[in-house]
């Protein structure tokens, strides 16, 4: 193919074009209650072009390989119905073009995996919660694995081939006593092989568990409280409340908002440092390039408390004049890449668990993220259950726990970072633009935050 | 030969969709345009029925040995088919294709884009106005070896206008939108007034009352309300006995001024086909009426399940319509309209004296779908004091349970719905009993 593309390339007049083709294996099993409702393995292939005009973008997306030409010269003629109206011109920040290719190492190949096993293991986790409690009524297991193949070339030079593994299992049980009707799940997704979705038995039963535990917790009282994140909870925190507004597109055509997001400018506590880390082996979506074939770097995005650093794609760092730094990211063929995150984290502080908790004479210890949401500077995130902190010390179960705020004040309010950092992936993804679920990872230790807001009844 | 009939050297019975998705749309950055794109997918999705099993399999694009073996394949392993696949007989269509859609070109929706940042920026120089606008058609063919095929083409054109209001200390950001299948439908005018209308009463911030004051959701924001809805009533989630409507058929469990409708044949309505996703005719099927439990909804396999008739709601890509082919059907709403009571948006709050106004949220489905409850931080919501709007608020969350909201909680439905989401006709609607915390 690479020959093609690059004759493609050649002919389009566009003042730059772009080609990702993409192939995809993958396999899914899925199981609600006792219906299997996904038994799946099947592969599918499609492409992107991108060309630039005067300034402007043209796009399209094809899923017949032998129109690549025809689509590069659609998406030029697209992009030339917007130059007409550009002012201010999008323009492309340099980078040296490479050629190279990217093959991860997969542990056990999930592809060598008969979809029988697959089953047989997401049946036997499935069963697990079922049988777990009288008081379960219902499950959700589900079992993905996924081998995206991209082929990326550009007008510049650059040939690039990236494989990306994905394997993810959510554990979800379902418990009811009464009318009451509460849910917990495990989820689990790491850039490898079949090796991480086995031996999660564990996993599935904690689900189960902590769904009849629920049942019994008190829903919170909402109001204001000291309260101390765990480890995935504040992983999501960073990422929903402020991985987002890192994000250097928002910025692009928004004059108030950079002045908001100047390099400099003091966001927290010294101890804060959050890191967006390009390329971790083994995590969620991780390959040496992005989607526009710029090498992903690793970049403070505050340090010792200071904004030192945001994220960009090749048209945002001209914009700014920045250093690309390989955000530019696709969820699939079917888009465009703009900036995203990859593996984003606060690095771990100094104090214990315990140190963190005591000294809270009324607070809560949440844990555990059913999903965040943000608008800019506003915030919106679920714990999956929480505790009490009465005197220092961890008191009853909580539920309904809903964490909201704004993300310069919550961000100020940190008031100290724990020891015990860890990173997650998940078998969710991140959301942005239409674009979803992109394999990302989150971090963080425990985090202590003053005044949060809780809603509730 | 045909897929199907290949397919039934191995299977005794088979299904094939296919659609094809044409599109161009535009996308305007802080004033100004930045990409045109055009979109042209081709997606199959194969079901098998072999030694009674079924399988499923789907494919971007034109492998269609490789669709048929990963079917099979599916079926090796997979469990009884709990249903057949029903004939396919053409009956009366619905009228869900505008040619004039089609003719609408790039330039247009450029246009309608400059129209709504002038407008804008007139009024308000420093609001950033991001617009998206898209048109296309979506090309559905259904055949299986029950006999007979089904074909639609459905049209779709959508205008989204986002603001972002941003000063020292505080952001506004505004979203607004329509999506519809007719070109008469979409009024660029009504969605620039609509933005226009919320800039003003956002102007300033003001504070919240707090504890359990009247709520009016605008129509937008009444998904708070039907999202919950759109699980309870799934014909899936009560044969899974997780919904909290299960065996409550002929239960008042509503409030009588609540009639909710899924309408599958509206005419040009953004969610109306004339067949679901596995072939059968949709419906209009009243889910409760008067606050009485009437109907749950099915696709194929619910249905089966739960010995009950399908009811055309067996929808591939899911409640809110992302994946597309490469999911299998799923019971899921067409068109959600709830019965209009009476009273504009600007009377109810004339009416409601002191509360607020819900236009949008941040966190939607996040918590304790199923049994009802919600928790949202209020994206977009106003204050009113003495029936007026006094400005905008900030930092609160709303917190309650629809299930309670709408029984004892329901105080006015209003008399002018509107289009919100391309799946829901709702007016706005009034209650109390959410709670109100502000920081």
């Amino acid at each position: 193919m690479e020959a093609e593309l690059h004759e493609a390339l050649r002919r389009c007049p566009a003042d730059y074009a772009e080609v990702r083709w993409e192939e995809l294996e993958r396999s899914r099993v899925a199981f609600q209650r006792d219906q299997l409702m996904t038994l799946e393995r099947s592969r599918e292939a499609g492409g992107i072009v991108r060309a630039l005009v005067g300034g402007a973008w043209g796009i399209a997306v094809f899923t017949d390989p032998d129109e690549i030409s025809r689509k590069l010269s659609e998406a030029t003629q697209l992009a030339r119905a917007a130059t007409r109206k550009v002012r201010d011109p999008i323009r492309l920040a340099e980078v040296a073009p490479v050629q190279d290719r990217y093959l991860p190492e997969l542990g056990v190949d999930f592809r060598e995996v008969p979809l029988e096993e697959k089953r047989k293991l997401a049946e036997a986790y499935n069963r697990l919660i079922l049988n777990f409690a009288p008081e379960i009524i219902s499950s959700s297991v589900r079992y993905t694995d996924a081998l995206r193949h991209v082929i990326y070339a550009n007008t510049e030079g650059t040939y690039l081939e990236q494989a990306i593994p994905d394997v993810t299992v959510l554990l979800l049980a379902v418990a009811r006593r009464n009318g009451d009707i509460q849910q917990a799940f495990e989820s689990i997704g790491e850039a490898g092989g079949y090796e991480i979705a086995q031996n999660l038995e564990e996993r599935a039963e904690a689900a189960a568990r902590r769904a009849v535990d629920l049942l019994s917790a008190k829903p919170v009282k909402g109001g204001r409280y000291t309260v101390v994140l765990d480890q995935e909870l504040a992983g999501v925190f960073i990422h929903e409340a402020f991985g987002h507004i890192c994000e250097a597109d928002f910025l692009l055509k928004n004059e108030p908002m950079r002045k908001v997001m100047q390099l400099g400018r003091r966001f927290g506590v010294e101890q804060l440092n959050v890191v967006e880390d390009g390329y971790i082996p083994g995590r969620r979506g991780n390959a040496p390039y992005d989607d526009e074939g710029v090498p992903r770097r690793k970049v403070y995005l505050i340090k010792e408390g200071v904004l030192s650093g945001l994220m960009h794609s090749r048209a945002t760092a001209a914009k700014t004049g920045m250093e690309p730094t390989g955000n530019a990211r696709a969820v699939s063929w079917e888009h465009e890449p703009i900036v995203r995150m990859r593996n984003t984290y606060i690095e771990p502080g100094e104090a214990s668990f315990e140190e963190l908790i005591s000294g809270i004479d009324h607070g809560i210890y949440a844990r555990g993220a059913f999903g965040g949401q943000t608008e800019f500077e506003q915030f919106t995130f679920s714990a999956a259950y929480a505790y009490e902190i009465k005197g220092g010390e961890l008191g009853e179960m909580l539920r309904d726990v809903v964490l909201t705020g704004n993300v310069f004040d919550t961000l100020r309010n940190i008031e100290a970072i724990g020891n015990d950092f860890q990173l997650k992936g998940g078998a969710g993804g991140c959301g942005k633009g239409g674009q979803a679920p992109l394999p990302v990872t989150d971090g963080a230790p425990h985090v202590r935050v003053r005044d949060v807001i809780i809603g509730g009844r | 030969m045909g897929i199907l009939e290949r397919a039934t050297q191995a299977a005794e019975s088979a299904e094939l969709y296919e659609e094809l998705r044409n599109t161009v749309d535009v996308t305007f950055r802080g004033g100004e345009i930045e990409k045109v794109g055009s979109r042209e997918i081709l997606g199959r999705a194969l079901r098998v029925i072999a030694d009674g099993r079924l399988g499923f399999a789907s494919t971007a694009g034109e492998d269609e040995e490789g669709l048929l073996q990963a079917a099979l394949a599916s079926a090796r392993h997979g469990d009884p088919a709990p249903f057949k696949f029903p004939k396919l007989s053409p009956g009366e269509k619905v009228e869900v294709l505008d040619e004039e859609v089609l003719g609408i070109s790039p330039d247009e929706l450029i246009s309608w884009g400059e129209e709504a940042v002038q407008a804008i920026r007139e009024e308000f120089p420093d609001v950033i106005v991001d617009a998206s606008l898209s048109r296309g058609t979506l090309k559905v063919r259904i055949t299986n070896t029950s006999g007979g095929e089904l074909t639609e083409e459905r049209s779709h054109l959508s205008m989204g206008i986002e603001a972002q209001w941003i000063r020292e200390g505080d952001i506004y950001l505004l979203w607004v939108g329509r999506t519809v299948r007719r070109r008469v439908d979409l009024v660029p005018e009504e969605l620039i007034a609509e933005t226009l209308k919320y800039l003003r009463w956002g102007e300033h911030v003001v504070p919240a009352p707090q504890g359990k004051p009247p709520v009016l959701f605008t129509p937008k924001g009444t998904v708070v309300l039907f999202l919950p809805l759109m699980v309870g009533f799934s014909g899936l989630s009560v044969v899974m006995g997780t919904s909290p409507l299960k065996g409550r058929i002929g239960e008042q469990a509503f409030d009588q001024k609540f009639t909710l409708v899924d309408e599958g044949r509206l005419p040009y309505g953004p969610s109306s086909r004339s067949f679901d996703d596995e072939g059968v005719p949709t419906s209009r099927l009243p889910l409760a009426e008067e606050g009485v439990v009437k109907n749950f909804f099915f696709d194929l396999r619910a249905a089966a399940l739960a010995d009950a008739d399908p009811t055309g709601s067996g929808i591939r890509g899911g409640m809110l319509g992302g994946g597309g082919f490469r999911t299998p059907p799923s019971p899921s709403m067409r068109n959600i309209v709830i019965k209009p009571g009476q009273g504009s948006l600007d009377e109810l709050i004339a009416e409601m004296g002191d509360g607020i106004v819900v236009v949008d949220v941040l966190g939607l489905g996040q918590g304790n779908v199923q049994s009802g409850a919600f928790s949202n931080n209020v994206g977009v919501g106003f204050v009113v004091k003495d029936g007026k709007v006094k400005g905008r608020l900030k930092n609160t969350m709303i917190a309650g349970n629809v299930y309670q909201v709408l029984k004892d909680g329901l105080v006015a439905i209003g008399g002018e719905p509107e289009w919100v989401y391309g799946l829901a006709h709702v007016p706005p609607i009034l209650v109390e009993g959410v709670s109100v915390v502000s920081r």
